[in-house]
């Protein structure tokens, strides 16, 4: 099921970029838009996770988030361009749950999101993801091919998902490297060219032959 | 006091002294007395006189001399009108009465001042702080329209903010005691964090990084240590050489925990060595690389000093390795066990 984050941010471009990015990672979103009875519209929103600015036109982020405390425990995470202390502080006495500092790696974001509602929506289940027959499993590092597997590294892992992730379209290198630099791994040029190999080696080990495909000058794609 | 300047102050009422007793002698003469006793009479007058001079040329030097060494002891000079005692003569309290003027116009002039630097300095934070909005809405833009066009204005947007934050610090780098907090802060954390920061300037410079095992927790405030480290990544890149490296490793060394910045970039000279922490020093390196500051050492220096850490650096056969130096405090362990 797909988890409603309600955004309050007063900045229209930052409210709807945010939306877009949010939404294209798999979640349903709902912009707050009266400022002046926020924690009712979060009422009617009824969402599984809030994103809160601090500073508001009429009431400040604080306010807004001890009145949604008086009627819910959902997690709140403060997104802000105040980095001082005393905020943080503030944020955390108030019952947020994480501080995020504008401007902050869309990346650390979204692992904060993630973690936050895996932590209070547990689910049951491993996770994994497939495409076209393949299998990934996230938990043990394997792939499933008919009934076989095959052990991954790492990065290899995080490499497969990102392309199971966006199975179906074009994926470029530079895109996959970052996306591998957000997750710790400090791959260059050359590296991901060898685990793209050894992945394919495994693959063809599994009986599964062109599934990663190079498109000239764009990426890969499976 | 200087004697000699005593005396000739008192020359004017010395030379009166001197007419009287001549008129007096004269006076004395004519009227029949004799000899003896007018230079009898004028003997009294003369050593009277010179006790009384003397006697008040003591008790005036003591008096200035314990002013002296009164002000010296005081750590804030301006104060002194506040603490001396009570002048004794007129002329002195109009002195007083000047000098306590004097100090008042200056505090006065100094607070103007410092509330003028207090609002700057509060108007550049604020300023910081909308100018993070926009930065945010670009990055949020670019991120979610992925082109090579927008991955060039991504490494542009993080070097805006890394500007940015350099100034944030700057401002606030005189009161860091208003604004950190000392936690424990996991240091392997804080590094994945300030190689994400220089995400891009790090791939477009093709700079492999290595972060060995950090199994240390030390206490420092994550933000500062993060704005430090940073400073680090950013010159290491700057000043690379062909096929750049960049390696963080931790060990242990007694009562330390050493955090080892590495890279094989150009090197410092060792002349220029012992001068890199220093504000506004660029070195034979800063003359070779545009846009050198001389402030992205020496504000990291400083906010060491007030974290409490110890910073270094020292020459690698290629390159430079910058030494973070935490201290253990097991004072901090034993209360928490308790």
């Amino acid at each position: 099921m797909k988890k409603k984050i309600a955004v309050i941010e007063d900045d229209p471009v930052i409210q709807k970029e945010l939306q877009t990015l949010l939404e294209g990672n798999g979640y349903e979103t709902a912009a707050v838009t009266d400022f002046s009875n926020a924690a009712d519209q979060v009422k009617q929103i009824d969402p599984h996770l809030v994103l809160l600015d601090i500073r508001l036109p009429g009431e400040s982020g604080f306010s807004v988030c001890s009145r949604i405390r008086s009627f819910s425990r959902l997690p709140i995470i403060f997104v802000t361009s105040c980095n001082t202390d005393m905020d943080e502080l503030n944020s955390i006495m108030l019952g947020g749950d994480a501080f995020i500092t504008k401007p902050y790696h869309t990346a650390i974001l979204l692992a904060k999101i993630d973690s936050l509602i895996k932590r209070v929506y547990p689910e049951e289940g491993t996770e994994s993801l497939a495409w076209k027959g393949a299998v990934l499993h996230l938990e043990s590092s394997r792939l499933e091919y008919e009934g076989r597997y095959a052990e991954l590294t790492k990065n290899e892992v995080k490499i497969l998902y990102y392309l199971f992730r966006h199975g179906g379209t074009i994926c470029s290198r530079a895109d996959i490297i970052e996306y591998l630099w957000d997750n710790q791994l400090y791959v260059d040029d050359n590296a991901l060219s060898v685990n793209i190999n050894r992945i394919r080696e495994k693959l063809s080990g599994l009986g599964i032959r062109d599934f990663i495909r190079t498109k000239h000058r764009q990426g890969y794609t499976i | 006091m200087n004697a000699g300047q005593y005396w000739k102050n008192r020359l004017p009422f010395l030379c009166a002294q001197l007419l009287g007793m001549t008129a007096l002698s004269v006076f004395l003469l004519i009227n029949g007395n004799s000899r003896d006793v007018t230079a009898a009479i004028l003997l009294v007058w003369l050593f009277a006189l010179a006790v009384c001079m003397f006697c008040s040329f003591y008790v005036r030097k003591k008096r200035l001399e314990r002013l002296l060494s009164l002000a010296e002891d005081l750590e804030e000079k301006y104060l002194i009108p506040e603490i001396i005692q009570k002048p004794a003569e007129a002329e002195e309290e109009v002195w007083h009465r000047l000098l306590k003027m004097a100090g008042r116009s200056m505090l006065e002039q100094i607070g103007e001042v410092k509330r003028e630097r207090k609002e700057y300095r509060e108007y550049i934070e604020q300023w910081i702080h909308e100018i993070k909005t926009p930065i945010t809405a670009m990055q949020l833009l670019c991120e979610n329209h992925r082109s090579d066009f927008t991955r060039e204005i991504l490494g542009e947007l993080e070097k805006v903010s890394r500007y940015t934050e350099q100034t944030l610090y700057y401002a606030r780098s005189g009161h860091t005691e208003k604004d950190y907090s000392v936690k424990p802060v996991r240091l392997e954390q804080v590094i994945h964090q300030s190689v994400t920061d220089n995400k891009y300037l790090l791939l477009k410079n093709q700079v492999s990084v290595e972060v060995g095992e950090f199994p240390y927790r030390v206490y420092s405030d994550e933000k500062w240590l993060r704005f430090i480290l940073n400073q680090l990544i950013v010159n290491a890149v700057k000043y690379k050489s062909s096929e750049p490296v960049l390696k963080f490793s931790g060990e242990e060394a007694g009562d330390t925990v050493r955090l080892r910045v590495e890279d094989n970039g150009i090197g410092i000279d060792s002349q220029d060595l012992p001068r890199i922490f220093d504000k506004g020093f660029t070195g034979k390196n800063g003359r070779k690389v545009q846009n050198s500051t001389g402030l992205g050492l020496y504000l990291c220096r400083r906010l060491c000093e007030k974290l409490g850490m110890g910073i270094e650096a020292e020459p690698l056969e290629k390159g430079t390795v910058f030494i973070l130096s935490f201290y253990r405090n097991d004072y901090i362990y034993q209360v928490q066990e308790q």
